[in-house]
Parts: C-alpha cells; structure tokens; sequence
C-alpha cells in the first residue's frame, strides 16, 4: 500500500469516529468513536512513520503514547459512565444538559 | 438721633418682634401682642421722626459684587419715602391695635402678629430702599408676607387657593419686573437710584429710547401684578379671604400700593417714554371703570372695597402716568387712609354681625353701631370724592392733570369711573344705613361690639380722612412740588360728577321708597358681564389652567413613555441579548464538541491556504 | 499634618475605625464627630484660603506611579473650597438624619463614609487619575446603599442608577485617556494638561465625551432619568448626598476638567449644552407638577435646578456674561445642594414617621407637624428663588447672564420662575395647608425636637447666612472665576 492509500484510510477512520462522537446518543457510542479516532491518528502517525521518516522510532513512540493515553481516557470516561449510570439510569447525551446555561 | 439708627429702627423694630415671636412666643399670643404693637410703635416714632427731620443724603452699604457689578444696601431717604414710610408705619400701628380685638381668641395669634410683624419690615424696607434689586427683594418677600397672611387660616381650603392665586399673579408680574431690572444692569453696571434716576448721568442718558420703553413697560408688567390692575387683578378679591385687617392693611393700603411707588419712585423714566405712558393711561383707565363695575353689583362689603381699591390704584397710576407726582402720591396718601378706615369699619360688621353680605349688614342693624356707621359714611364721602374730605383733593389733583392737553379719552374715562365710584360707594353706604327693615334678632355678643382697642384706630383714620385733604401743600413740599392751585370752576366737573353718582345711588338705594335695586339690574346682559368680573377669571380657569396642564401632562408623557422608556427598552434588550446568548450554552457536550472541531477546521484551512 | 490631606484622611480613618466597632451607638456617634471635625477643617480651610491670591493653595503632591505619570496631587481653589464644605455639611447633617436608623447600621455607615472620601478625593483632586479614582468611589456605594437600605421600587432603582453612571463613566475614561495620549507629556497632572494646547479639532471631538460623561451624574437632559427614580428609592440620608453633592461631582468634573483642559470644546459646544440645559430647567419644572410622591417633585426639582448650573457652566464660556454665569453656577451648586438635603431630610423625617410619602395621602399636616413642615416650606422657598435665602443670588446671577446672552433663553428660564413657585405651591397645598387629615392625629406629638432639629436648623442656617451675606461665598468663587475664565 502506498502512502496515499494508509492517509485515506485513517482519514475514513477518523470521519467514522467524528461523526459517531458527534451524533451518537449513547454515551458507550460516544467512546467507541473517540477509540476510533485515536486510533486513526496512531494509523497516521505510523505511516508517516514508515514512509516518509527515515528514524523509525519517533512514530512507534507516538503511538505508544497515544495507546497509554487512549486508555487512561478510557478508564476515567467508563468510571464516568457507571457512576452516571448508577445515579440516573440514563446515559442518553441528550438528557444530561446539567451545564446548560 | 441720627438718620441711620431711626432708619434702622424704624425698619429693625418690627423684624425683631417678628423673630421673637416666631421663635419664642408660640405659647404666649398675649406678649406676641404686645411686643408686636411694641415694636410697630418703636417704628412709628422712627418713621415720624424721620419724616420730621425732613430728607437727608442716601445711606449706603457695598452688599455683593460680582464681576464687574457691585451691588448695595441701604436707605434712600427722600420726601416720597419719608411720606409714604409713615403712611405705611401709621397704617400698620392702627392695624394692629385693632387686630388685638379682631383676632382675639384665634389659635394662631402669635404667627398672626409675627407674620404682621414680618410684612411691616419689608414694607419698610421697601419703602426706604436705596438700591433696585434692594427694591426688588422687599417687594417678593411683602408678596410672601402677603400669601402667609391671606392664607393665615389655612385649614380653609379657599383661603389657600387665594394666596396660591395671590402669589402666583404677582409672580408673574415680578417676572416682567425682573427682566426690566436685568436689562438695566448692563446700561449701568449698578442699580444705585439715585444714580440711576439723575437726569444727567442716569438711565434717560445711558439707554436708548426703545431699550428704555421696553425696561419700563416690563417694569410696568410688575406694577400690573402687584396692584393688581387688569389683566392681573383677579387676585385681590380673592385676597379677601384673609382676616379684614389683613384685607385692610395689605389689600387697600400698603401692598398693593407697592406698584405705584415704584412707578413713583421712577416716575421720571417713565415720563421719557411716551409710549409706556400711553400703555399706563389705558390700562389704568380701563382697569379704573372696570373694577367700578364689577364692585357696583357685588353683594359681599369686603369684595366692594377691594374692587373699589383696584379702581382707586388705577387712579392714581392715571395720575402718575398724567404726569404729575403729586397727584399719584397724594392720591396714594389719602387712600390708604380712608380705605383701611373702610375696611376697619367692615371689620366690625363683619365680627359683629357673622355676616359679609351688605344687605345683610344692613337688615342686622348695622346703623346701630354708631361711631363705625359715622366713620364708614365719612370713610366712603372721602372714597367718592366728596368735598371737603381727603379724597376729593387728591382725585381733583388727578382731574387737572388729565386736564393738560391731549389726555381727553383719559380724562372722560377718569370721569367715568369718579361717577361710577361714588355711585357704588353710595350703594355701600345705603344698603348699610337704610335698609329696608332691621330684624331684632339677638346676635351672640362675645363682648362689647365696638372694643376700644378697635374703635381707636377707626376713629384716628376718620379724623384723617377729614383732614388729610388739607395737607396737601405739605405733602408737596415734602416732595418738592410746587402746588398749583385751582380755582372754584375748574373744581365743578369732579363735584358734579360725583353729586350725579350720590344721587344716583340715592335714588336707587337710600330715598325711603327706593327699589333697592342698581338700575344696572335693567340691563341684564351688562349686569352679568360685571357680575362674572368680565369674564377674566373663568379666561385663566380655562385657558391658562389648561395650557399649563397640558404642557405638565406633555412632559410628563415625554418622560415616563418617552425617555424612561426608551432607557428601559435599552436595559431590557440588552437583558435580551444575554438571554440569547444563553442558548448558546445548551449544555450538550456533542455541541460544544461540534463547534470545537469546525472552529478547528477553519483554522486548518485558513493555515493551509495561506 | 497638611489640612486636605487631612479632610480626605478623616473619613478613612472613620471608615476603618467603625468597621472595628461593635455597638451601633459607638458607630453614629463616631460618624457624626466625624463629620463635625471635617465641618470645621472645611471652615479653617475656608478662612485660611486667600481668595486675594487665588489660584491652587494647600498644594500636596506625592509621585504614586511615575512610570504612567500619576502622582496623589491635591490643592484647592476657590470653587473647590466651597464645595468640600458643601461636602462637610452635607455628611455631617446627613449622619445626623440617619440617627434611627437600625438595620445593618455598620455597613450603612460604611458605604456612606466610603461615599463621601471619595466627593473629597474628586473636590480636591489634581490628577487626572485620582479624580477618576475617586469618582468610582464615589459612584459605586450608591448600589448597596440603595439596595439594601432604599424602599420602594429600590431594585429597579440602584440598578438603573448604576447603569447611567458607569455608562457615563465608560464614555469619560476613554476620553480622559485620550487626552492623556493626546497631550504627549506622559502625566495625569491636571495643572499640566491645562496648560498644554491641544488642537482644536481633537478638543471639539473630545469634549462631549467628557461632559456627557459627567453630565449623566449631573443630571443633565436628557440623561437624567436614574436621578428622580434613584432618589425616590433611596434612604434619606443617600438622598441628601446623592442630590445634594453627587450631582455636583458632576458638574465639577465638567468646570474642573472639561472647561479647564479642552476651553476650545467648551465654547464649540456650549450653544448645544446651554439649549439642552435650559430645556431641563422647564422641563424638570414642568414634570415636578404632575407628580404624587414628595421624593419625586424634590427629584424632578434637583433636575431643573442642576439646569441652571449646567446652563451657567455653558454662558461662562461664551464670554459676554462669563463672570457672572461661572458665579452663579457655583453658587447654585452649593446652594442647591443645601437646599435639597435640607429637603430629603426633612422628607426623610416624615416618612419614618408616617410610613408614606404619596402627597395625596396627607393634607392639613401643617397643623399637625408644624416644626417639619415650617422646615419643608423653607426650603421650598428657597427652591422658587426666594430673596434672603442662597438660592437666589445663584439664580440671579445665572438669569443676568443668560439675558445677556441669549434673552430668549432668559426669558424662558425667568418664566421657570412661575412654574417653580406652580409645583412648589402645590405641594404645600395638597399637603401642608387645608383640613388635618384624620388619619395622622397621632403625629401631633412626633414633631421635630431637640437632636432631631439638629441637622435641618444647621441645613436653614447655611440657607440663610448666604441668602443674607452673599459676599462671603461670592468673594471666594470670584477669584477663581476670574482666573478660569483668563483662558477663553
């Protein structure tokens, strides 16, 4: 695969994920979109990698980062979800407008 | 004693009373009375004495400077105000002595005799004042003096709307009288009188014709205001509402007289200009027959006296505007005292008998009051010009100063209204002496009817209400005037206009078959005319009431829907905003999310397109 | 210990120490000593002033930022002399009428004591910052004072008032730092900017910033619309600031800066300002008629009346009767501002007892409170330009001026004459004259006595000093004005 064909795959990857953050309800979908996209990003990240940077370290790090980070987010963001769950039985988006000004 | 402390006394003097009273007699109205008489006596002999001494140099005082302007205090001590000072001191003593029975027993003795006191220093002050805007000050604070004592007993809702009427004409008035004084300041750059009324160096020179014609016909305006000439005289028989020896002393004798002071006192800018004396000729002719009419149909006595003194203000305003200082000032001398003599008189009726009504007067038994009837008939001869009492002398003076060349309609309108004066006064005199039939009712005597301390005063201004006629080369030579003496025939017309008047009234009034009816009730249309005052009153109520109404109400409107709403549109609105804005803030994290990543995007693009 | 240091330093001090005091008793007496001690450093300072000298006395200046240019500089001249004491009275007599007051007593007197240092700061300042400084100070307690102590309508009220004035204040800053830029010499100093030129189309442009700005607390038409309402919201004491020195923070600040460091604007503009100050004069009159409260008619009354002192401000620049327009426009400033404290305390003292302040509900209450309404008719005399009362040689002068001038605009503010003593009278008829109303029999013995007549006896007494002897405020403003006017 060319260089090309790994950017517009992790550009498909990436409007998958946006559109599930932004248009799903369930707050799970949400996550599962915001997976997406990260891993989009680290899709990117090693192609570039391995096509166009000649140390081939610098994206594997990224990547590893991004890997830890994705699921420290996710740890914080489902701990979230349960206990948003365990008080109002709904992880609907649209109910929880409590910032509402 | 010298001139300062007599002047100082003689205005001081009734000052202080009026501020012990005022701050410390409250609960004792019998030492009120006295200092009060006290003090008016103390200035009565100041008064005479000055006047004895005769006229001396001006007293001055450097009172404020501003700019360029400076401005005095101080006591112009010439032969007008010596005279007319002790005419006012005179009054004002006779006045108050009678007021001890008058007002006995009335709940507000002691504001009665501070405020009395009060008008008598600003009267004086007047009176002796050096400087115009000195003038100018006494002459607003007698009109507050004035609107305290009509409105004395305030719990009566008529005697408040008669001082607010009262003191909102003359204001009026002193708006033209200020304006014409300003505009002197920049001729003069002092309102000095003296200085300003040297034939030389004064304001003839310094103004030009029309800037002076347009000074003292606004001048003039004041004058109209405070004696009440027309179109401003719907006042004054209201004022009546106050206690009658207020009626007598300010009303008749001393406040509204204050005009034709100042119009004597600069009578000679007033005689540069012929076209302000033109304009004082007609309105005082006018203003002369109209008050005559208005008081030949008027039932209450203390209404008649008070038409009858607009009349008389007019009178002698014809005679200073004829030209002849003498004429007006003596004029003023003689009617102050046979018109608060009358007043005095109608004083005791009228707390005798509980009623205002002549025919009532009358009917009661009015002619059993003896010495007051006595006084009240010489009172009124003097008042229609009867020889040889005061008033005929000084109407006479008047006569023939209308009599030099060209002031004929003046003249006819003069005689017109002598005619029609002694006609009213007749019918007062009638209907007061012969009425039809006296009841023998018993009326509640609190007291003896005629107390000394009332009968006193009335007596002293009926003696001089016979003599004062005579002192007429005196008065003149008080002013500097030479008198001119007139023979027997010149002196006919004024006796025969008044005999037609007498019998006149006579005729309808006083012959013991008589109908008891003015002749002026055959001609209804003209009877009403003069019963509803000409219409003049009932013009304000309407039109001026109601311009003012309608500009209140105007702005009004203008500032709550107008500005005040505009300004709490504009407060609202921008809460508006705020609320609109707030629905930016759905609290939907997709949204906020959104809006992040197409910020971005345009940022990304803008980036990469550069 | 410099004497204005001191006068400003007295109320900080008060300030401090009644925030530390516990009982409110120790509060009052402490705010009333207060302001009697600032009363007689106002009178040294009076007296010692030299009006045959002039110009700034009792110069201090203490540099405070010197990279901006700002420096604490305060000094008096003739026109500031007068309106600090006017400032002294006024605070005095006003702690006074607030005697009875017991809610929240502390913070009360502490905004109120914040309220006047920072009328002295402005009255005494010589820099442009602190005089902007201490004019926010000067403004802003007026929102809690309103709000929490005010009655009626109160929220309504303080928040349109602080609207209108910070809204003034936002079109001044940027004009003050305009003129700071403009002039290049890096200093706030007001001496110094008024001896620089600027350029004549930049004052012309400038100016009405400044004197809209200060014109909003002055009362000017038409931006005069917080005053009536913040006064009728208002305790009574906050009224007699508000009306009687606040408002003259206004005008001052016009005099003080805008006619001082932009006179080419001053005189561009004053045909517009004079026109739009005599409209308020009649304007005011005429909406003072129709009102059925007595705060409002006092309200409307200070709007006309603050017209004649904007209108003398705008004649003075126009040369013809300067003198005589700049002296009778301070002279109103300080004898209005007795007046109407005079007025709002005496009001104040009828309310606390009659819980009602609508003109119909009284009548006849002359018969009944004798003492307060012979107080209420004085100053309301003094209001339609009795003689032998301050009002009116301030209104005198202003008219002889404004004939001068422009006689039409003279004879209509002379005309204001009649419709003064029109809505003045008929307050007194509706509420003071006719039949005692039944329903306040039980104010016969509520009357004014002892401490009570206290503040309102010293407010007649200034009225009639200067009614009596207006030389002695005339020979102080004189000096002044003549200097001020050297510069058109």
């Amino acid at each position: 695969m060319t260089l090309h064909g790994f950017i517009l795959l992790g550009l498909a990857l990436f409007s998958l994920g946006l559109v599930a953050v932004l248009s799903r309800r369930n707050l799970i979908a949400v996550l599962i979109g915001v997976e997406l996209m990260m891993n989009a990003a680290s899709l990117n990240f090693m192609a570039f990698n391995r096509y166009v940077v000649k140390d081939p370290a610098i994206g594997q790090v990224f990547v590893l980062i991004i890997i830890g980070l994705a699921a420290a987010e996710v740890a914080i963001f489902l701990s979230i979800i349960l206990r948003l769950y365990r008080l109002r039985r709904d992880i609907d988006v649209e109910h929880l407008t409590g910032l509402k000004g | 004693m010298d001139s300062l402390t007599l002047v100082l006394l003689a205005t001081g003097a009734p000052l202080i009373c009026f501020l012990i009273c005022i701050l410390a007699l409250r609960p004792h109205p019998g030492a009120a009375r006295v200092v009060a008489l006290g003090g008016m006596g103390l200035s009565l002999f100041g008064s005479v004495t000055l006047l004895l001494q005769g006229p001396v140099e001006p007293l001055r005082f450097l009172w404020f400077s501003s700019g360029e302007i400076q401005l005095q205090f101080g006591f112009l001590l010439d032969g007008l105000s010596l005279l007319f000072a002790v005419a006012v001191a005179l009054i004002t003593f006779c006045v108050m002595l009678y007021s001890i029975g008058y007002m006995a027993g009335d709940p507000g003795t002691t504001r009665y005799f501070a405020m009395l006191s009060f008008f008598a220093w600003a009267m004086l002050s007047f009176v002796y004042a050096v400087d115009l805007l000195q003038v100018f000050i006494f002459w607003e604070l007698v009109g507050l003096a004035s609107f305290f004592l009509i409105g004395f007993w305030y719990e009566k809702p008529e005697a408040n709307a008669a001082a607010k009427k009262a003191f909102l004409m003359t204001r009026v008035g002193d708006v033209g009288l200020l304006i014409g004084l300003l505009l002197i300041l920049p001729l003069s750059n002092s309102f000095d009188l003296p200085h300003l009324l040297d034939p030389q160096a004064g304001l003839v020179r310094l103004a030009l014709p029309a800037t002076l014609t347009l000074i003292t016909l606004l001048i003039f305006v004041g004058i109209v205001g405070k004696s009440a000439q027309f179109p401003l005289h719907t006042w004054l028989p209201d004022a009546m509402e106050g206690p009658t020896p207020v009626s007598a002393l300010l009303h008749s004798a001393t406040m509204v007289a204050a005009g034709v002071f100042l119009m004597a006192r600069l009578h000679p800018l007033f005689m540069a200009s012929e076209q302000t004396r033109t304009v004082v000729l007609c309105v005082a002719t006018f203003t002369a027959i109209l008050a005559s009419t208005m008081a030949m149909v008027e039932r209450d006595i203390k209404k008649v006296l008070a038409y009858s003194s607009i009349s008389q203000l007019g009178f002698m305003l014809i005679g200073l505007g004829a030209g002849s200082l003498f004429a007006g000032v003596f004029h003023l001398v003689t009617h102050a005292v046979f018109k608060a003599l009358l007043f005095l008189c109608s004083g005791v009726y009228i707390h005798h008998l509980a009623t205002n009504d002549m025919e009532e007067i009358g009917r009661r038994g009015g002619r059993q009051l003896r010495l007051t009837t006595a006084a009240l008939v010489i009172g009124s001869a003097a008042l229609a010009g009867v020889p040889p009492l005061a008033g005929f002398f000084s109407k006479e003076e008047i006569f023939a100063q209308l009599g030099h060349g060209g002031l004929g309609p003046f003249a006819i309108g003069a005689f017109a209204a002598a005619f029609l004066t002694a006609y009213y006064t007749g019918r007062m005199v009638f209907l007061v002496v012969a009425p039809a039939q006296i009841e023998e009712t018993s009326h509640d005597h609190h007291g003896d009817p005629q107390p000394w301390v009332m009968l006193a005063p009335i007596v002293l201004l009926a003696l001089g209400a016979l003599t004062l006629g005579f002192f007429g080369s005196s008065i003149a030579a008080t002013l500097g005037v030479q008198l001119v003496h007139h023979s027997l025939v010149s002196m006919l017309p004024a006796i025969g206009v008044v005999a037609l008047g007498g019998a006149l009234a006579w005729f309808d009034f006083g012959r013991k078959s008589a109908p008891r009816r003015g002749f002026i009730t055959r001609l209804a249309a003209l009877e009403t005319l003069f019963i509803r005052q000409w219409y003049v009153d009932d013009f304000y109520r309407t039109i001026v009431v109601r311009i003012n109404t309608a500009l209140a109400k105007t702005m009004h409107f203008i500032e709550t829907r107008g500005l005040d709403a505009g300004f709490d549109r504009l407060g609202f609105n921008t809460l508006g905003l705020g609320a609109l804005a707030t629905r930016l803030q759905s609290g939907w994290v997709q949204i906020y999310t959104g809006g992040a990543v197409v910020l971005l995007g345009l940022v990304v693009a803008y980036f990469g397109l550069r | 210990m410099p004497l204005l240091s001191s006068i400003l330093l007295v109320p900080v001090a008060t300030l401090v120490l009644l925030l530390l005091l516990p009982s409110a008793r120790s509060i009052r007496w402490v705010c009333a000593l207060s302001g009697l001690s600032n009363c007689i450093l106002s009178a040294l300072l009076w007296h010692n002033y030299d009006s045959g000298i002039g110009g700034v006395q009792f110069e201090e200046i203490i540099p405070w930022v010197k990279g901006a240019g700002i420096s604490y500089h305060v000094g008096v001249d003739g026109f500031s002399t007068v309106l600090i004491m006017l400032n002294s009275i006024v605070y005095f007599t006003g702690v006074l009428t607030m005697w009875d007051l017991r809610q929240r007593v502390k913070e009360y007197f502490a905004f109120m004591v914040l309220l006047v240092v920072g009328v002295y700061g402005v009255f005494m300042s010589l820099d442009l910052f602190f005089l902007f400084f201490f004019y926010e100070i000067a403004v802003v307690p007026m929102y809690p004072l309103i709000l929490i102590w005010g009655s009626g309508n109160k929220d309504y009220a303080a928040m349109k008032l602080m609207v209108f004035l910070l809204a003034g204040s936002a079109l001044l800053f940027p004009a003050l730092l305009a003129v700071y830029h403009t002039a290049g010499l890096g200093t706030f100093d007001m001496v110094a900017l008024a001896a620089h030129n600027f350029d004549p189309q930049f004052q012309i442009f400038c100016y009405p910033f400044i004197y809209i700005g200060f014109g909003v607390l002055a009362g000017m038409f038409p931006l005069h619309g917080w005053s009536p309402t913040g006064h009728v919201a208002a305790p009574s004491a906050v009224s007699m600031l508000h009306a009687g020195v606040l408002m003259k923070l206004g005008a001052f600040g016009i005099l003080a800066v805008g006619m001082r460091i932009l006179p080419a604007g001053a005189v561009y503009w004053a045909p517009t300002f004079a026109v739009l100050a005599a409209i308020g004069i009649i304007y005011g009159a005429f909406v003072a008629m129709r009102q059925t409260d007595f705060k409002f008619v006092i309200g409307f009354s200070s709007v006309s009346h603050m017209g004649i002192v904007l209108l003398g401000l705008n004649l003075a620049t126009l040369g013809i009767a300067g003198s005589d327009a700049l002296n009778g426009a301070v002279f109103q400033m300080f004898a209005h501002g007795i007046m109407t404290a005079l007025f709002f305390s005496t009001v104040g003292f009828i309310y606390d007892r009659a819980h009602s302040k609508t003109i119909a509900d009284f009548g006849g209450l002359g018969s009944q409170m004798p003492r307060a309404v012979a107080l209420f008719i004085i100053a309301g005399l003094c209001g339609a330009g009795l003689p032998g009362l301050a009002s009116f040689w301030a209104e005198l002068l202003v008219f002889l001026a404004a004939l001068k001038t422009y006689p039409i605009i003279g004879v209509c503010i002379v005309l204001g004459l009649v419709i003064t003593a029109v809505y003045i009278l008929r307050v007194f008829g509706l509420a003071f004259f006719g039949p005692p109303n039944p329903r306040w029999e039980g104010l016969r013995d509520q009357d004014m006595k002892g401490m009570e007549l206290l503040p309102r006896v010293v407010l007649v007494a200034v009225l009639f000093f200067f009614g009596l002897f207006p030389q002695a405020m005339l020979g102080m403003i004189d000096g002044a004005t003549a200097v001020l006017l050297g510069r058109f």
